[in-house]
Protein backbone atom coordinates (compact mmCIF):
# COMPACT_ATOMS: atom_id res chain seq x y z
CA UNK A 1 0.00 0.00 0.00
CA UNK A 2 1.52 3.33 -0.99
CA UNK A 3 1.62 6.39 1.23
CA UNK A 4 -1.52 7.98 -0.22
CA UNK A 5 -3.53 4.75 0.13
CA UNK A 6 -2.45 4.48 3.75
CA UNK A 7 -3.47 8.10 4.47
CA UNK A 8 -6.75 7.80 2.61
CA UNK A 9 -7.69 4.53 4.30
CA UNK A 10 -6.89 6.02 7.70
CA UNK A 11 -9.15 8.98 7.01
CA UNK A 12 -11.97 6.95 5.48
CA UNK A 13 -12.01 4.38 8.31
CA UNK A 14 -12.33 7.22 10.80
CA UNK A 15 -15.07 8.91 8.71
CA UNK A 16 -17.08 5.69 8.63
CA UNK A 17 -17.16 5.68 12.43
CA UNK A 18 -19.09 8.97 12.53
CA UNK A 19 -22.61 8.34 13.85
CA UNK A 20 -25.40 8.88 11.34
CA UNK A 21 -27.88 11.58 12.27
CA UNK A 22 -31.43 10.19 12.73
CA UNK A 23 -33.58 10.58 9.64
CA UNK A 24 -36.64 12.31 11.03
CA UNK A 25 -39.60 12.78 8.74
CA UNK A 26 -40.33 16.53 8.51
CA UNK A 27 -43.81 17.45 9.77
CA UNK A 28 -46.42 17.12 7.00
CA UNK A 29 -43.83 15.95 4.47
CA UNK A 30 -45.57 12.70 3.49
CA UNK A 31 -48.98 14.40 3.17
CA UNK A 32 -47.53 17.22 1.07
CA UNK A 33 -45.70 14.83 -1.27
CA UNK A 34 -48.75 12.55 -1.62
CA UNK A 35 -50.95 15.56 -2.47
CA UNK A 36 -48.45 16.79 -5.08
CA UNK A 37 -48.18 13.29 -6.55
CA UNK A 38 -51.98 13.15 -6.92
CA UNK A 39 -51.87 16.35 -8.98
CA UNK A 40 -49.13 15.13 -11.29
CA UNK A 41 -49.98 14.66 -14.96
CA UNK A 42 -49.63 11.20 -16.45
CA UNK A 43 -46.09 10.20 -17.36
CA UNK A 44 -45.06 11.52 -20.82
CA UNK A 45 -44.37 8.03 -22.17
CA UNK A 46 -47.98 7.07 -21.49
CA UNK A 47 -49.25 10.01 -23.58
CA UNK A 48 -46.81 9.05 -26.33
CA UNK A 49 -48.00 5.48 -26.15
CA UNK A 50 -51.62 6.62 -26.50
CA UNK A 51 -50.75 8.85 -29.49
CA UNK A 52 -48.72 6.07 -31.10
CA UNK A 53 -51.63 3.63 -30.80
CA UNK A 54 -54.04 6.14 -32.30
CA UNK A 55 -51.54 6.82 -35.10
CA UNK A 56 -51.29 3.11 -35.83
CA UNK A 57 -55.07 2.73 -36.05
CA UNK A 58 -55.43 5.77 -38.34
CA UNK A 59 -52.58 4.55 -40.56
CA UNK A 60 -54.16 1.07 -40.83
CA UNK A 61 -57.55 2.58 -41.71
CA UNK A 62 -55.96 4.85 -44.37
CA UNK A 63 -54.09 1.90 -45.91
CA UNK A 64 -57.24 -0.20 -46.14
CA UNK A 65 -59.22 2.68 -47.61
CA UNK A 66 -56.48 3.33 -50.20
CA UNK A 67 -56.41 -0.34 -51.25
CA UNK A 68 -60.20 -0.51 -51.44
CA UNK A 69 -60.44 2.75 -53.42
CA UNK A 70 -57.78 1.72 -55.96
CA UNK A 71 -58.66 -1.96 -56.14
CA UNK A 72 -60.03 -1.77 -59.69
CA UNK A 73 -56.87 0.02 -60.96
CA UNK A 74 -54.56 -2.49 -59.26
CA UNK A 75 -56.57 -5.42 -60.58
CA UNK A 76 -56.52 -3.98 -64.13
CA UNK A 77 -52.71 -3.53 -64.00
CA UNK A 78 -52.28 -7.17 -63.05
CA UNK A 79 -54.58 -8.22 -65.89
CA UNK A 80 -52.50 -6.13 -68.37
CA UNK A 81 -49.29 -7.83 -67.26
CA UNK A 82 -50.72 -11.28 -67.81
CA UNK A 83 -52.22 -10.19 -71.10
CA UNK A 84 -48.71 -9.49 -72.56
CA UNK A 85 -47.94 -13.18 -72.30
CA UNK A 86 -45.00 -12.76 -69.95
CA UNK A 87 -44.76 -11.52 -66.44
CA UNK A 88 -41.00 -11.20 -66.59
CA UNK A 89 -40.09 -7.64 -67.54
CA UNK A 90 -36.36 -8.43 -67.85
CA UNK A 91 -36.98 -11.25 -70.29
CA UNK A 92 -39.27 -9.01 -72.24
CA UNK A 93 -36.79 -6.15 -72.46
CA UNK A 94 -33.85 -8.36 -73.45
CA UNK A 95 -36.07 -10.27 -75.89
CA UNK A 96 -34.52 -13.63 -75.00
CA UNK A 97 -37.68 -15.65 -74.66
CA UNK B 1 -36.41 -0.06 6.66
CA UNK B 2 -38.15 0.71 9.92
CA UNK B 3 -41.31 -1.38 9.58
CA UNK B 4 -40.69 -4.94 8.39
CA UNK B 5 -44.40 -5.83 8.50
CA UNK B 6 -45.29 -3.12 5.99
CA UNK B 7 -47.39 -4.52 3.12
CA UNK B 8 -45.45 -2.98 0.25
CA UNK B 9 -47.18 -4.89 -2.54
CA UNK B 10 -50.65 -3.97 -1.28
CA UNK B 11 -49.61 -0.39 -0.73
CA UNK B 12 -48.22 -0.10 -4.29
CA UNK B 13 -51.44 -1.51 -5.67
CA UNK B 14 -53.47 1.12 -3.81
CA UNK B 15 -51.09 3.89 -4.89
CA UNK B 16 -51.63 2.84 -8.50
CA UNK B 17 -55.35 3.30 -7.91
CA UNK B 18 -54.61 6.91 -6.82
CA UNK B 19 -55.14 6.24 -3.10
CA UNK B 20 -53.59 9.24 -1.31
CA UNK B 21 -53.47 7.54 2.09
CA UNK B 22 -51.43 4.71 0.58
CA UNK B 23 -49.17 7.26 -1.14
CA UNK B 24 -48.55 8.93 2.23
CA UNK B 25 -47.79 5.58 3.86
CA UNK B 26 -45.37 4.72 1.08
CA UNK B 27 -43.50 8.00 1.57
CA UNK B 28 -43.34 7.42 5.33
CA UNK B 29 -42.07 3.88 4.77
CA UNK B 30 -39.36 4.83 2.28
CA UNK B 31 -38.26 8.10 3.88
CA UNK B 32 -35.40 6.63 5.99
CA UNK B 33 -33.91 4.99 2.89
CA UNK B 34 -34.24 8.08 0.69
CA UNK B 35 -33.02 10.36 3.46
CA UNK B 36 -29.88 8.26 3.97
CA UNK B 37 -29.03 8.39 0.26
CA UNK B 38 -29.73 12.11 0.05
CA UNK B 39 -27.50 12.85 3.03
CA UNK B 40 -24.65 10.81 1.59
CA UNK B 41 -24.74 12.50 -1.79
CA UNK B 42 -26.26 15.87 -0.98
CA UNK B 43 -24.95 18.56 -3.30
CA UNK B 44 -23.98 21.86 -1.75
CA UNK B 45 -26.72 24.47 -1.36
CA UNK B 46 -29.51 21.98 -2.01
CA UNK B 47 -31.91 21.42 0.88
CA UNK B 48 -32.25 17.81 1.94
CA UNK B 49 -36.04 18.06 2.10
CA UNK B 50 -36.33 19.53 -1.41
CA UNK B 51 -34.18 16.80 -2.88
CA UNK B 52 -36.09 14.06 -1.05
CA UNK B 53 -39.34 15.55 -2.36
CA UNK B 54 -38.03 15.52 -5.95
CA UNK B 55 -37.07 11.87 -5.56
CA UNK B 56 -40.50 10.87 -4.26
CA UNK B 57 -42.29 12.78 -7.02
CA UNK B 58 -40.12 11.04 -9.63
CA UNK B 59 -40.96 7.74 -7.98
CA UNK B 60 -44.71 8.40 -8.25
CA UNK B 61 -44.42 9.62 -11.85
CA UNK B 62 -42.54 6.48 -12.92
CA UNK B 63 -44.47 4.00 -10.80
CA UNK B 64 -46.19 2.51 -13.86
CA UNK B 65 -42.75 1.58 -15.21
CA UNK B 66 -41.88 -0.53 -12.16
CA UNK B 67 -42.26 -4.16 -13.21
CA UNK B 68 -41.02 -5.92 -10.09
CA UNK B 69 -37.76 -7.20 -11.61
CA UNK B 70 -35.85 -5.82 -8.62
CA UNK B 71 -37.08 -5.19 -5.05
CA UNK B 72 -38.95 -1.90 -4.86
CA UNK B 73 -36.50 -0.25 -2.40
CA UNK B 74 -33.64 -0.98 -4.84
CA UNK B 75 -35.62 0.64 -7.63
CA UNK B 76 -36.25 3.71 -5.46
CA UNK B 77 -32.56 3.80 -4.43
CA UNK B 78 -31.60 4.00 -8.06
CA UNK B 79 -33.96 6.93 -8.64
CA UNK B 80 -32.51 8.62 -5.54
CA UNK B 81 -28.90 8.14 -6.64
CA UNK B 82 -29.51 9.35 -10.19
CA UNK B 83 -31.44 12.39 -8.92
CA UNK B 84 -28.56 13.29 -6.59
CA UNK B 85 -26.03 12.90 -9.36
CA UNK B 86 -28.11 15.07 -11.70
CA UNK B 87 -28.07 17.77 -9.02
CA UNK B 88 -24.31 17.39 -8.57
CA UNK B 89 -23.75 17.67 -12.32
CA UNK B 90 -25.82 20.84 -12.37
CA UNK B 91 -23.31 22.40 -9.98
CA UNK B 92 -20.45 22.77 -12.42
CA UNK B 93 -18.18 24.95 -10.29
CA UNK B 94 -16.47 23.21 -7.43
CA UNK B 95 -15.06 25.37 -4.64
CA UNK B 96 -11.29 25.30 -4.25
CA UNK B 97 -10.09 23.25 -1.33
CA UNK B 98 -8.22 25.47 1.15
CA UNK B 99 -6.81 24.88 4.59
CA UNK B 100 -8.36 28.19 5.68
CA UNK B 101 -11.87 26.85 5.08
CA UNK B 102 -11.42 23.90 7.40
CA UNK B 103 -12.65 23.94 10.97
CA UNK B 104 -10.10 23.51 13.74
CA UNK B 105 -11.01 19.83 14.17
CA UNK B 106 -10.95 19.13 10.43
CA UNK B 107 -7.53 20.77 10.06
CA UNK B 108 -6.24 18.75 12.99
CA UNK B 109 -7.52 15.47 11.54
CA UNK B 110 -6.04 16.28 8.14
CA UNK B 111 -2.73 17.19 9.73
CA UNK B 112 -2.67 13.90 11.64
CA UNK B 113 -3.50 11.91 8.55
CA UNK B 114 -0.91 13.64 6.38
CA UNK B 115 1.96 13.73 8.83
CA UNK B 116 1.24 10.40 10.48
CA UNK B 117 2.58 11.85 13.72
CA UNK B 118 -0.36 11.01 15.97
CA UNK B 119 -3.01 8.33 15.71
CA UNK B 120 -6.48 9.68 15.04
CA UNK B 121 -9.08 8.99 17.71
CA UNK B 122 -12.74 7.97 17.35
CA UNK B 123 -13.61 11.40 18.71
CA UNK B 124 -12.36 12.83 15.42
CA UNK B 125 -14.89 10.82 13.39
CA UNK B 126 -17.35 13.65 12.73
CA UNK B 127 -14.60 16.01 11.65
CA UNK B 128 -13.15 13.25 9.47
CA UNK B 129 -16.51 12.72 7.76
CA UNK B 130 -16.86 16.44 7.05
CA UNK B 131 -13.33 16.51 5.75
CA UNK B 132 -13.94 13.55 3.45
CA UNK B 133 -17.04 15.26 2.05
CA UNK B 134 -15.04 18.43 1.39
CA UNK B 135 -12.37 16.39 -0.39
CA UNK B 136 -14.98 14.52 -2.42
CA UNK B 137 -16.50 17.84 -3.45
CA UNK B 138 -13.32 18.39 -5.47
CA UNK B 139 -14.08 15.42 -7.70
CA UNK B 140 -16.29 15.18 -10.75
CA UNK B 141 -19.83 14.17 -9.69
CA UNK B 142 -19.64 10.68 -11.21
CA UNK B 143 -16.22 9.99 -9.68
CA UNK B 144 -17.39 11.37 -6.35
CA UNK B 145 -20.35 9.03 -6.33
CA UNK B 146 -18.18 5.99 -7.02
CA UNK B 147 -15.72 6.78 -4.20
CA UNK B 148 -18.58 7.58 -1.83
CA UNK B 149 -20.22 4.23 -2.50
CA UNK B 150 -17.01 2.23 -2.67
CA UNK B 151 -15.05 3.62 0.28
CA UNK B 152 -17.56 5.22 2.61
CA UNK B 153 -20.51 2.88 2.11
CA UNK B 154 -18.30 -0.14 1.33
CA UNK B 155 -20.38 -1.33 -1.59
CA UNK B 156 -18.95 -3.75 -4.13
CA UNK B 157 -18.28 -2.85 -7.77
CA UNK B 158 -21.24 -5.05 -8.76
CA UNK B 159 -23.55 -3.26 -6.32
CA UNK B 160 -22.44 0.16 -7.59
CA UNK B 161 -22.99 -1.02 -11.14
CA UNK B 162 -26.52 -2.13 -10.30
CA UNK B 163 -27.28 1.08 -8.43
CA UNK B 164 -25.98 3.49 -11.07
CA UNK B 165 -26.58 1.53 -14.27
CA UNK B 166 -22.90 1.96 -15.26
CA UNK B 167 -21.00 -1.15 -16.33
CA UNK B 168 -18.36 -2.53 -13.96
CA UNK B 169 -15.41 -1.43 -16.10
CA UNK B 170 -16.69 2.14 -16.07
CA UNK B 171 -17.08 2.02 -12.29
CA UNK B 172 -13.46 0.81 -11.95
CA UNK B 173 -12.20 3.52 -14.31
CA UNK B 174 -14.05 6.19 -12.35
CA UNK B 175 -12.68 4.86 -9.04
CA UNK B 176 -9.16 4.89 -10.45
CA UNK B 177 -9.56 8.43 -11.79
CA UNK B 178 -11.00 9.64 -8.48
CA UNK B 179 -8.15 8.12 -6.45
CA UNK B 180 -5.57 9.72 -8.72
CA UNK B 181 -7.22 13.11 -8.26
CA UNK B 182 -7.36 12.62 -4.48
CA UNK B 183 -3.71 11.61 -4.45
CA UNK B 184 -2.83 14.81 -6.31
CA UNK B 185 -4.88 16.78 -3.82
CA UNK B 186 -3.09 15.15 -0.89
CA UNK B 187 0.31 15.96 -2.46
CA UNK B 188 -0.71 19.60 -2.90
CA UNK B 189 -1.92 19.80 0.68
CA UNK B 190 1.31 18.29 1.98
CA UNK B 191 3.43 20.74 0.01
CA UNK B 192 1.30 23.65 1.25
CA UNK B 193 1.63 22.40 4.78
CA UNK B 194 5.40 22.17 4.53
CA UNK B 195 5.77 25.65 3.04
Amino acid sequence: MNRFEHQWQKLIVLARQAPAAPAELPFGFATRVAAQAAGLPAAPWRSLERFALRGLLVAAACSMAAVAFNYSVLAADQADIYATGTADTVVELLDIS
Amino acid sequence: MADESFDLVGCLERVRQRDQVAARQLVEHLHPLVSRIVRSHLPRRVAEEDLAQDIFLKMFTRLEQYQGNVPFPHWVSRIAVTTCIDQLRAQKRRPEFRWADLSENEAEVLDNVLTDERDVTPGDALAARELVHKLLDQLKPDDRLVIQLLDLEQKTIAEISALTGWNQTLVKVRAFRARRKLQKLFRELQSKEKS
